[in-house]
């Protein structure tokens, strides 16, 4: 095995000391002379003509710069695809949602911007909503979308063919419908964003972001100004896991109002806003039907999933398919048909999340586990029997290279006591197993690539450009590794520029988990453009041939014989004094299938890696309360290669939370009439630090041979697996299939009364 | 979110406190910790022209034991309460139930026993931003005539979640209620209206000075139900008193039973109270009894206003306030 210098060290993470001391500047923390403050106007209705917007009041107010309305926008339309531009950045002709953009005012301070919103008097007439896809669907009143039949969004059809006679062909088949509904993020920072137009006419700027590349290209379009007069800057980020990849009404509406008004200007969310007015996970109803042959093997399976997609489209026809692929990835499925429907209702808009389908990918898990006691197969072994293998293709055709799930499995299932556990357990304690796979990206066009530039400084320090973003999971300390790594240098001398439009090259963002794998991949080549140049100036230094040396701890060396060697810092001086340039770019562009298109050509290859993992949950359940006490948990992954097993635990950890302890047992919204009652933190149940259970982290290293040192995803399949886990120990403590999700204590209670 | 403007004021003394009080009456607020008041100002519901904080009321804070009751002055913090050993030993149910209220950090640097007993009622269709309560009629409890919990409702449902006030009507604990030129001392389960709206029997100009809870040699317990171990509201619980027949000491005397977090205050069930009477302490039969009588009683008051479903926490009265008694009962304290 290759020895590395840093990589694969635990190195604590380069940001981590400005953060935990609160130096660390987040958008809300930004101060510019002259700046305004924001504030939108959203509509109280679910569904809602709008008759007349009167800003006349608002605009009197002593403090007031400038009141926008739908009329300053110029009907300009967002959306992810071409196709599903449905969403204008403030309405005009009707509110679909409670919390949708109609109006938004600039103020002198945030009192005056408050009692502006106020004094905006906009006339409704309210109309017919629909909160539930099912009731969407059947709705006989306005469609929220014109142009929607049926109020369906997007529908996903994908079918390998022979379903029906693979079927016909099995021992044993089910049906089963499985439920959850809707989940938030709670980034720890609420979102905000601040813009301004310089003296240039050039758009500054700063928010939270999954890519800026990303928000440049819409707000250059909005605009109608050229891309290089759009500068997103970076800025610290306190979380995305997918809600923050695209464009928010608000990047729009604040760079408007600093258009209007000649000032910076700031809008900040309040919690509620970051809950309802930004993107949330889809609620789904999914039905599985599994044939198997005696063994177990899956020969055909058919699902179908209504989601509920809110008032519109955003990431829809991405978000209709990730949960199926997640589960084709992770297991064979003989034939399969998927039939997703996307629909719209009154209810605030859903989009990317990082646990994808829990309901869906949960009910895939239970449903395994229904079929493997039917035939007396052991889960572990019923997993072992469907799982996915190294080298083979998945339904939608895309090749599988390095693959470990088996040996997840199995170091999961070795270290969790599963053989001693399973079946052997006392009365309502229970232990289950949940599987899955995770895309390294996805075909994404134009912006599918990453380019680096590295420069040299005199003092034989390193300047890195990339476009890569770091919204918390430690993708500027990536960079950092991977640039000292390769350089010979040492991580301080690394300086990293990213995340900004203006310096860096095109990037896809930290978005489909492709950071590390291209963006990370980018700068691994550049650093090595570099160190090509380096070597052949220290061969002319150290009188031996280029390919002879090494480049470690700030020193260029023969490899042969390591005392021959010139620092790396003379070697830079060298070069400059004789005009030799040793900066260097690099870039990386995945090979993926640029026909595949997610709702008309759901086939050919997706990306060019996969991240397989398992995660064990052992669980006590009280039998007269229904709460759950989860006694262990073992979470392991193929990540390919661990660049850093120190920050890759914490995203392990920060996975179970999410996806597990949170998305499993206690998240879930309340409604009435389209009103999300649990908007705070307080409401919406997010698990404490001290309601999680020990957590053992196994990583498993398949080396995949296109990924930067082997690396691919990491830690986004333990956070779909730790729900079916989850799921899975519940049941099994109870002796209940759960098909409805997330497993409160009121419904295992009904189970277990039920069940009695 | 903002807070509105307001002025703000922290006497040092209480002579000084019931001063302002008596001046300012109807428009001003008692500030003891914050997590509650701060919240519902942030959020709109109520804009008070003055704070009376209680930060520099260092004479509140104590805790103080003689012969037949403990006294505990308003202001002190949860985390001295949990730490006391006479609370420990003689009130085991507050102990309990102070362990319970917000987390650790509030407990030490912020949360008051007096703020959590006077904080005002919850419901999840009232505690919202001005936003979400606009675009659909104000509900009783924001100046309207429409409840959004219970339909039909001519009056608010709001419902108590103060774990501290239940473990002390469980003990039989009386407030000292203090204004100027005057003192009254009200037993806590008289301290309650039938309304959501307003739901202590308190004047504008009085200060909560100091509980008393009396020294019965009785056995106490607290239970309660949340979905995660800090920073969360009871969505069911029980507070219960069992105290020994002083002839006989295997059979109870006394028995106390309040179920909170089921209704506007919280219910201090007599008819189960007092049906334990002459029980056996080891009578699990007529403790599972005077549970399900105590879900009867308490589900007509409950409505779906603070998570989890109706029915859930209807049936799980019956499991806390078991759960309560056999705690009580085994506690060696018979």
């Amino acid at each position: 095995m290759t020895q590395y210098n840093i990589i694969g060290t635990r190195m604590p993470r380069v940001d981590s000391r400005a953060k935990v001391m609160g130096k660390a500047k987040f958008t809300a923390d930004l101060k510019l002379p002259h700046m305004l403050v924001g504030k939108i106007k959203r509509s109280p209705y679910a569904h809602a003509r709008i008759i007349s917007i009167d800003a006349s009041k608002a605009l009197a107010l002593p403090g007031v710069r400038s009141v926008v309305t739908g009329k300053d926008t110029e009907g300009v339309k967002w959306g992810v695809f071409a196709y599903t531009r449905d969403q204008q950045f403030l309405q005009t002709d009707k509110a679909r949602y409670i919390g949708d953009e109609v109006a938004a005012v600039a103020a002198v301070d945030e009192d005056t911007a408050q009692k502006a919103l106020d004094l905006i008097d906009v006339t409704y007439e309210e109309l017919p909503a629909v909160y539930d896809p099912m009731a969407a669907m059947a709705s006989e009143t306005e469609l929220i979308h014109a142009e929607y039949p049926n109020n369906i969004n997007i529908h996903v059809n994908i079918d390998t063919g022979n379903v029906d006679e693979n079927f016909a062909k099995a021992h044993y088949i089910r049906e089963d419908t499985f439920t959850a509904p809707e989940e938030s993020y709670f980034q720890a920072e609420p979102y905000a964003v601040v813009a301004r137009f310089d003296s240039d006419d050039c758009l500054e700027v700063w928010c939270p972001n999954g890519g800026p590349h990303m928000k440049s290209k819409p707000l250059s379009n909005s605009f109608k100004i050229p891309l290089h007069k759009v500068k997103i800057r970076r800025i610290a980020i306190g979380g995305a896991f997918g809600g923050r990849s695209e464009i928010c009404p608000a990047d729009y509406i604040c760079a408007l109002l600093a258009k209007k008004t000649g000032c910076p200007v700031k809008i900040e969310f309040t919690r509620e806003e970051n809950t309802i007015g930004t993107r949330q996970g889809h609620s789904m109803i999914t039905t599985h039907k599994t044939g198997v042959d005696k063994e177990g093997r899956v020969l055909a399976r058919e699902t179908t999933c209504y989601m509920d997609g809110g008032a519109y489209s955003s990431t829809g026809p991405i978000a209709t398919s990730v949960p199926f692929l997640s589960m084709e990835q992770a297991y064979r499925m003989g034939s399969v048909r998927y039939n997703g429907f996307r629909v719209y209702t009154n209810k605030p808009i859903r989009g990317m999340i990082r646990t994808h389908g829990r309901g869906f990918a949960c009910g895939l898990d239970t449903q395994l586990d229904m079929i493997a006691e039917h035939l007396g197969i052991d889960p572990v072994e019923m997993r072992l029997r469907n799982s996915r293998q190294p080298g083979e293709y998945t339904s939608t055709r895309s090749l599988v290279g390095s693959c470990a799930m088996d040996e997840t499995i199995r170091k999961a299932a070795e270290k969790a006591g599963w053989t001693e556990k399973w079946g052997k357990l006392p009365p309502f304690h229970g232990i289950g197993i949940g599987t899955n796979s995770v895309q390294t990206g996805f075909p994404m066009g134009i912006r599918g690539g990453s380019q680096s530039f590295i420069k040299f400084n005199e003092d034989g320090e390193a300047t890195v450009m990339s476009g890569v973003v770091d919204n918390g999971q430690g993708n500027e300390n990536m960079l950092v590794q991977i640039a000292a790594e390769e350089l010979g240098l040492l991580p301080e001398d690394i300086h990293l520029v990213n995340a900004d439009t203006e310096t860096t090259s095109s990037d896809p963002g930290s978005y489909s988990q492709v950071s590390t794998f291209v963006g990370g991949q980018a700068v691994k080549n550049a650093a090595a453009n570099c160190k090509a140049k380096l070597f052949d100036v220290a061969s002319k230094i150290l009188k031996v041939p280029a390919d002879t040396l090494a480049a470690k701890n700030r020193m260029i060396f023969v490899q042969d014989d390591p005392e021959k060697c010139v620092p790396l810092k003379k070697v830079v001086r060298v070069a400059l004094t004789n005009f030799i340039s040793v900066n260097a770019e690099g870039g990386y562009w995945p090979k993926v299938d640029m026909k595949r298109e997610w709702v008309s050509n759901p086939y050919g290859q997706m990306c060019e890696a996969f991240s397989f993992g398992t995660t064990i949950i052992e669980v006590k359940v009280d039998p007269e309360t229904g709460q759950v006490t989860v006694l262990n948990c073992v979470a392991c992954q193929d990540v390919g290669k661990a660049l850093n097993p120190l920050v890759l635990e914490g995203q392990f950890e920060g996975s179970v939370a999410m996806g597990g302890q949170g998305g499993m047992l206690t998240e879930y919204h309340e409604w009435r009439d389209g009103r999300c009652l649990n908007p705070t933190m307080l409401d919406y149940k997010l698990p404490l630090a001290c309601d999680m259970p020990p957590i053992h982290n196994i990583i498993v290293e398949s080396i995949e041979p296109k990924g930067p040192y082997g690396a691919k995803e990491a830690a986004m399949s333990i956070a779909m697996s730790a729900a079916q886990a989850y799921a899975a120990a519940v049941s099994n403590a109870i002796g209940v299939y759960m098909d409805s999700f997330p497993v409160t204590p009121d419904k295992i209670l009904a189970a277990i009364k039920k069940k009695k | 979110m903002r807070l509105p403007q307001f002025n703000y004021t922290g006497p040092d003394t209480l002579e000084k406190a019931l001063d302002l009080l008596a001046a300012h009456g109807q428009d001003a607020k008692i500030l003891a910790g914050g997590t509650d008041l701060l919240v519902r100002m942030k959020k709109g519901l109520l804009a008070p022209k003055m704070l009376i904080s209680l930060k520099a009321l260092k004479d509140l804070s104590y805790i103080q034991q003689d012969k037949d009751a403990i006294r505990i002055g308003a202001r002190t913090s949860l985390a001295d309460i949990i730490a006391s050993g006479p609370v420990q030993k003689e009130a085991a149910a507050l102990s309990t139930a102070c362990e319970k209220i917000g987390a650790a950090t509030i407990q030490h640097f912020r949360g008051t026993l007096g703020g959590n007993i006077l904080q005002d009622n919850r419901c999840f269709h009232y505690n919202q931003s001005a936003f979400h309560r606009s675009g659909r009629q104000a509900c009783h409890k924001d100046g309207g005539k429409i409840c959004y919990a219970r339909d039909e409702s001519d009056r608010c449902n709001s419902t108590c979640q103060s774990d501290g006030a239940v473990a002390l009507m469980a003990l039989d604990a009386r407030l000292v209620l203090a204004s100027k030129g005057h003192e009254r001392t009200v037993a806590i389960a008289d301290f309650y209206t039938t309304d959501g709206i307003l739901p202590f029997a308190m004047e504008p100009t009085e200060l909560l000075k100091e509980i008393i809870i009396p020294i019965q040699g009785a056995a106490s317990a607290y239970q309660r139900l949340a979905y995660r171990s800090a920073i969360d509201y009871p969505i069911v619980c029980a507070g219960v008193l069992l105290k020994a027949d002083t002839g006989k000491k295997d059979t109870i005397g006394e028995a106390r039973i309040v179920v909170g977090a089921m209704a506007r205050s919280p219910l201090f069930l007599a008819k189960e109270s007092a049906e334990l009477k002459g029980k056996s302490f080891t009578d699990t039969q007529a403790f599972q009894k005077a549970g399900n009588g105590a879900m009867n009683s308490a589900s007509t008051f409950a409505v779906h206003n603070v998570g989890a479903t109706l029915e859930y926490r209807c049936a799980m009265v019956a499991e806390m306030v078991v759960r309560a008694l056999n705690e009580a009962a085994g506690s060696g304290k018979n």
